[in-house]
């Protein structure tokens, strides 16, 4: 089973201002929302981070939320909801991290962000654990719901 | 006794030494200090955040001031004198632009201020805003977004990836107040156009505070590694150029390295000035020099980014 977490719901919930706001940016604000985000996916095996809703993403946010989940790896994430701007702060993040990120395209493909290196031996792992396999289309997909 | 500090008549990022020098001489002796303004004619975002530091550094006491370059506090708690432009023109532009309403905390204010609010209108992106915590920063992100986007992509010309980038630079320029100064500060954001033989319309963003400077900020990781060259353009270089942070999470120092990327991406260019040093990532464009030491000292850290209009939708 995969666990849904709705980005923007969170940061809605966990930080003060967060109605008004729907940024991810400043460190305090990536922190709060990572440590709920850990507690939520404790239990998972693979957790779907959905960053649909959220505007804007600061490097201190992509470092303090998605470069920090990845280093712990608490459960396999898949990031969906990712814009191009989103894009823009996460990838050279984990590329200085030499992480890779799954992200789920709006048709369940699953393509991969960061350093080449990691995001080959992610997609190898996954597909080695049965969690995604290749498509007729020649792309990755989850095998889970 | 009162000691006279001239507000240059073009106060922008050019004549901040000038006026830096000016502080600092005024400051040393402890006399209540009077920032005279009143034949100044144009200053840019980055001017008048600046002219906020002096007055909050000024102030002595509370303003926090001194840290990173010296010349801080004087007086107690009097706050220093201020005399308000005396060109009409100017005052209205000053009042638009958000700084009387800060300025009025800081300085006793001498002139016909006009009782006009500041303004979000089509050259004040962000009209000077204060920066003291996280929430502040959500705010600023918030308003640039709504408010500056359309511009930024309509009228200058850049491509929707560089605007939203625009709002992570700012979000991380105006970090670095509440991450390290240990005071607040303030930002604003402006458009206007970039030295006329140039003919470029730039979008300006000018953060400023009246903190510890960078070289306090990283003196406790990073003075042993430099040795005998440890001073504020080393700190300033370790900070900008080597992405190097105070602290020791890995993942530090991801938002001046973010900054840098987004300028040479959009051909932009950031200066930082703190204490006695400033360092610049200068483009072709500009004829900045990329590192200054021996400068006046001045307290905190002052940030000056500037991304141009692309060279193909230039009017």
């Amino acid at each position: 089973m995969i666990q849904h977490i709705d980005v923007h719901a969170v940061l809605q919930e966990s930080v003060p201002g967060g109605g008004v706001y729907g940024d991810l940016v400043t460190r305090p604000t990536g922190r709060v929302v990572r440590e709920q985000i850990e507690r939520a996916i404790a239990t998972a095996a693979v957790a779907r981070v959905d960053f649909t809703g959220v505007g804007c993403i600061d490097y201190s946010c992509a470092d303090e939320i998605v470069a920090k989940l990845l280093r712990e790896r608490p459960a396999v994430l898949v990031l969906s909801g990712i814009s191009d701007a989103h894009r823009e702060a996460i990838e050279p993040v984990l590329a200085g991290h030499g992480l890779a990120a799954l992200i789920e395209g709006p048709g369940g493909a699953l393509e991969t962000l960061g350093a080449p290196e990691a995001a080959a031996v992610l997609l190898e792992e996954l597909v080695a654990r049965r969690l995604a396999a290749r498509t007729p289309g020649g792309t990755f997909a989850l095998t889970l719901a | 006794m009162t000691r006279l500090v001239d507000v240059p008549a073009q106060f922008d990022d050019r004549s901040f030494d000038q006026f830096a020098g000016a502080f600092a001489e005024a400051a040393k002796d402890g006399g209540r200090l009077l920032f005279d303004a009143h034949a100044a004619e144009w200053a840019s975002p980055y001017g008048l955040v600046g002219l906020l530091v002096a007055g909050q550094a000024g102030r002595g006491g509370g303003g926090g001031g001194g840290g990173g370059g010296g010349g801080g506090g004087s007086t107690g708690t009097e706050k220093p004198l201020l005399t308000a432009p005396t060109q009409a023109e100017v005052l209205t532009y000053w009042a638009r632009a958000g700084f009387f309403r800060e300025a009025a905390d800081l300085f006793e204010v001498h002139g016909r201020v006009p009782k006009l609010k500041a303004q979000d209108e089509s050259d004040v992106l962000l009209p000077v805003t204060p920066v003291r915590a996280a929430e502040d920063v959500h705010a600023v992100v918030s308003k640039i977004q709504q408010r500056a986007s359309a511009i930024l992509a309509s009228e200058l010309g850049l491509d929707p990836k560089a605007t939203m980038g625009f709002a992570m630079a700012l979000s991380e320029a105006c970090q670095n107040i509440v991450e390290h100064a240990g005071t607040g500060g303030w930002v604003a954001v402006q458009r206007y156009h970039w030295r006329q033989k140039l003919g470029r319309r730039v979008v300006v963003i000018a953060v400023a505070d009246a903190g510890v400077g960078f070289r306090h900020s990283l003196e406790p990781t990073q003075s042993k590694r430099f040795g005998a060259r440890w001073g504020d353009a080393a700190a300033l270089e370790a900070a900008l150029i080597q992405g190097v942070s105070r602290f020791r999470d890995p993942g530090r120092g991801q938002g001046l390295a973010g900054i840098r990327r987004y300028l040479a991406r959009w051909d932009g260019k950031i200066a930082i000035r703190s204490g006695t040093a400033r360092i610049a990532i200068v483009p072709k464009w500009d004829d900045d020099v990329p590192l200054k030491d021996g400068l006046p000292p001045f307290p905190g850290a002052q940030v000056l980014i500037i991304i141009p209009e692309p060279e193909s939708t230039r009017k």
